[in-house]
């Protein structure tokens, strides 16, 4: 249970370290100037930088893009466990809990190549041990002859009695979507949880918290929207935030984008989300309101971070802003392989 | 045929008189078929340009999709993801007949699908793996048509070929020779019935004298 527990001491210790990792990222400026480059010399530039290590570890076994898109995969991996590792007490259980989501990733592309009869090999080329089961979890895991066997390994995880509860119907109908889905709803429950159990900015992190679900949700939404699905979409939604399910159902059932965006502002309180929502009026991609979204996101968790220096909110910060970090690096990396335009790559950054 | 080997009797005359009559009613009917089959090669070959059409814009949309989820999920992104797919679409191949032509008539099960059909969980991913899926799956609906027109489109051209042999063979082979068989036979007899009435004459002329 997380509790806030040994007085500031942790948080100071914890946060104050984070700080510091932080300011080692790359700055937003650094990827303009990478839009710029060739990709031979966006491969040597991260293969000069903290990535490094990991680029030398594997590079025996991949090459070019793919050693890189690997090696930022291992090194964020690495990065998460060891704020794990420097986490004490109630915080570990707490950056466990927010990394979950790496084991819910995990664990469906076990089951998923397990159910399509992949080998091991294949299946470990594109897990990322970011979360509370690591390498060594995975593999014992991944060593198991079928999803039975798979969730049976799994039995001391927390998430497990969902996917005892939906494991059968998933392997009956050959998918498991419902079930990753039910993995989400419950991984967002269990934040809620622990924000409400006393960490130290806990009600800024339960706002936080809801406020990724409203942006999940919304995002949901409009690929709802987008797709034509008509139907009862009720399953996809998270509650536990400003909309009940039933709610943005109606809301996938409106005529237009706009009447959608006035349904949303109406209840929407948090002014950045207002804002990324007005923005959303034209008529953008998908992809183009997911990516506004997560920005929103992102500055909203930073603008708590600054209020509260001493929190959980570094902690998030630093675990967020080294993802995108990731994701950006990679995103020139293909981007430039795959020869799209600077501008169009630039469009997907999250900076 | 030489004309060496030509009997030059009645029955052969007939029979050639029969075969020529034969080839030229084979002749009419195929050179029939011929232009018909050319005619429905030409509405079969306006569907295989959009078709193909088609198929290029789609080809060149899934791969501008797959750059752009490489680009956002990652290859390690979109893998996972494709590891959801299990289902393969199921081929039912039929056949039609057009102008004596076996063609496929290709059927598959649905390939498009939507959001909550794919596989995948739609809180733990992202709107760019929909848009790659979606256009891969069009991408395959068009391979299946493109498939069924491309065939019937060369089954139709290998049948118009061996007709068009068959004409040519007909016309400029079978039944000259033929006719050249049934002149020589022609000849031959006229020339048989001279020699007939020849003879008889001098028969006369002698038993009179």
């Amino acid at each position: 249970m997380v509790q806030n527990s040994g007085g500031p001491a942790p948080y100071i210790y914890v946060s104050t370290r984070l700080r510091v990792r932080k300011a080692k990222l790359l700055p937003p400026e650094e990827y303009q100037r990478m839009l710029n480059m060739s990709l031979p010399e966006i491969i040597r530039l991260i293969g000069e930088t903290e990535y490094q290590k990991e680029v030398d570890e594997l590079g025996t076994s991949f090459e070019g893009i793919d050693l890189i898109e690997v090696a930022l995969s291992w090194n964020l991996a690495k990065e998460y466990q060891r704020v794990i590792e420097l986490a004490p007490g109630s915080l570990k259980e707490f950056t466990m809990a927010y990394l979950r989501r790496w084991d819910i990733y995990n664990v469906l592309t076990i089951l998923r190549g397990k159910m399509q009869g992949m080998k091991e090999g294949k299946i470990k080329e594109v897990l990322i041990p970011a979360g509370s089961l690591d390498r060594t979890i995975l593999d014992r895991v991944l060593a198991e002859e079928n999803c039975e066997r798979v969730a049976d390994a799994l039995k001391n995880w927390k998430m497990y009695p969902t996917i005892s509860a939906e494991l059968s119907e998933g392997c009956a109908i050959g998918s498991f979507a419902r079930l990753e889905n039910e993995l989400y709803k419950r991984l967002y429950a269990d934040l809620l949880q622990i924000a409400r159990r006393g960490v130290k900015g806990g009600n800024q992190f339960l706002k936080f918290v809801q406020l990724e679900i409203d942006v999940k949700n919304i995002k949901t939404l409009f690929r709802m929207r987008g797709d034509g699905y008509e139907e009862d979409a009720r399953e996809f939604f998270i509650s536990g935030a400003t909309f009940t399910p039933e709610e943005l159902q109606q809301m996938n059932q409106m005529a237009n984008r706009n009447e959608v965006i006035d349904a949303l502002l109406a209840r929407i309180k948090a002014k950045a989300l207002q804002v990324a929502l007005e923005d959303l009026r034209t008529e953008k991609s998908e992809q183009e309101v997911d990516t506004e979204l997560t920005k929103t996101q992102l500055d909203h968790m930073e603008q708590l971070s600054k209020i509260n220096p001493f929190s959980i909110h570094p902690i998030l910060v630093y675990l967020e802003k080294k993802k995108y970090e990731v994701v950006n690096l990679r995103a020139i990396a293909r981007g430039k392989e795959s020869r799209l335009p600077g501008e169009t790559i630039g469009k997907y950054l999250v900076i | 045929m030489a004309l060496k080997d030509v009997k030059p009797t009645r029955s052969e005359l007939i029979n050639t008189k029969k075969k020529i009559k034969l080839s030229q009613n084979g002749y009419k009917i195929l050179k029939m078929k011929r232009d018909g089959l050319i005619m429905e090669f030409f509405k079969v070959l306006e569907e295989a340009k959009d078709s193909r059409g088609a198929l290029l814009e789609r080809y060149s949309r899934a791969q501008e999709m797959m750059a752009i989820a490489n680009t956002i999920e990652g290859s390690i992104g979109v893998k996972a993801a494709a590891f959801s797919v299990r289902e393969n679409p199921d081929i039912t191949l039929k056949s039609k007949n057009i102008m004596g032509v076996v063609v496929p008539e290709i059927a598959s099960t649905q390939v498009k699908k939507g959001i909550a059909e794919r596989g995948y969980g739609v809180i733990g991913t992202t709107p760019i793996i929909d848009d790659t899926a979606s256009a891969f799956e069009e991408l395959v609906e068009a391979i299946i048509k493109s498939a069924e027109i491309e065939t019937t489109m060369k089954r139709l051209l290998d049948e118009i070929e061996s007709t068009k042999r068959r004409v040519n063979a007909l016309e400029f082979k079978v039944i000259p020779e033929l006719s050249e068989a049934r002149d020589f036979i022609k000849m031959r007899l006229d020339e048989m019935e001279r020699e007939e009435l020849f003879r008889l004459k001098k028969i006369k002329a002698r038993s009179t004298a």
